[in-house]
């Protein structure tokens, strides 16, 4: 199973399969995705429906048992948890290397000033 | 209030449909036209959406998703493929997409159903053109369309009588199968058209 194709996911993406972890209807997912991301991330419900419905294709969530007949509920899959795990580890990687680099250019951008 | 207009640009539409309300036409129903409800003049926020859905279940959750997030369902059904939604007063947001890539989705969607409409009226093509219904003969030779008894030695008004009475029948004979290929080739026409409205709408967001 080669789970690098489905990097790197785009911060909707990411943020849907953070809002599964428990499982969720998707309006309680847009009230979740926002609360995370500082109000900054809105996604809207066409957009939502849409993002839905792609990763029930990639199998990277699941339609799960509800008791609300209106309302579908999803769950993360284990395939969409270590995705979101690599993808995780991708970010991580690259703060590191971003902060270690920023770091000895200040230094020297400081020597510059002086 | 009843009027037949057609759209293959949702942008258009959904500007239309807010105009129309700005001057007290409502929207109620829209299916082979608008219907509208008169009404108090409204500026109002609608968007339209192209969906269609396999099961009830489906739609139900459709609807409920965007009424949840304040967007009122005020028409199109499980197979209708367009869907309108009006903004409640007190919502936020303005748009039911957040990003051009979902919202150029929708043409996409439009474009490949109207392929498939297109397609689908293939087999019964074959079969009309297999069982001589479709008879190009037709085009060379019209005079075989007309079935009344010795009606080419008729002359005067009485041919005329006679010809006329029998002409709408005998374009019915030969060629109301013509209806099947003009189908396809205006949902052609309305698949290539959305499909070059996506191309043009996902551009959006680089320029």
């Amino acid at each position: 199973m080669d789970l690098e194709k489905h990097l790197p996911l785009t911060e909707t993406t990411y943020y849907i399969l953070l809002s599964l972890l428990e499982p969720s209807h998707g309006y309680m997912m847009m009230q979740k995705i926002e609360e995370m991301s500082n109000k900054r991330v809105k996604i809207a419900a066409g957009t939502m429906y849409g993002a839905i419905e792609n990763l029930l294709k990639q199998q990277l969530i699941k339609s799960v048992k509800s008791s609300d007949k209106r309302r579908k509920t999803y769950a993360i899959t284990e395939k969409g948890l270590e995705v979101l795990r690599l993808d995780c580890a991708r970010m991580k990687h690259m703060i590191q290397v971003t902060e270690n680099l920023l770091s000895d250019s200040s230094a020297i951008g400081g020597d510059i000033n002086v | 209030m009843f009027k037949f207009k057609f759209f293959l640009d949702f942008d258009k539409e959904e500007k239309w449909l807010e105009d129309m309300a700005r001057n007290g036409y409502h929207l109620n129903k829209a299916s082979f036209g608008y219907h509208f409800l008169e009404g108090e003049p409204e500026e109002t926020t609608i968007k339209i959406d192209y969906r269609r859905f396999k099961y009830k279940e489906d739609f139900l959750d459709y609807c409920s998703l965007f009424e949840d997030s304040g967007w009122k369902h005020i028409s199109g059904t499980k197979n209708s493929g367009i869907q309108y939604f009006k903004k409640d007063t007190n919502t936020e947001e303005d748009d039911i997409f957040s990003d051009y890539h979902s919202k150029a989705a929708r043409y996409k969607r439009y474009s490949s159903m109207s392929f498939q409409l297109a397609i689908s009226y293939l087999p019964l093509l074959v079969v009309f053109y297999l069982t001589d219904i479709i008879d190009f003969n037709a085009f060379v030779n019209p005079k075989e369309l007309y079935y009344t008894p010795g009606l080419w030695d008729k002359t005067g008004t009485s041919f005329w009588f006679s010809f006329l009475f029998e002409t709408p029948f005998a374009l019915m004979r030969g060629f109301a199968w013509s209806f099947i290929p003009l189908t396809m080739l205006l949902y052609l026409f309305f698949s290539i058209k959305s499909n070059r409205l996506y191309v043009q709408k996902s551009d959006k967001e680089f320029s």
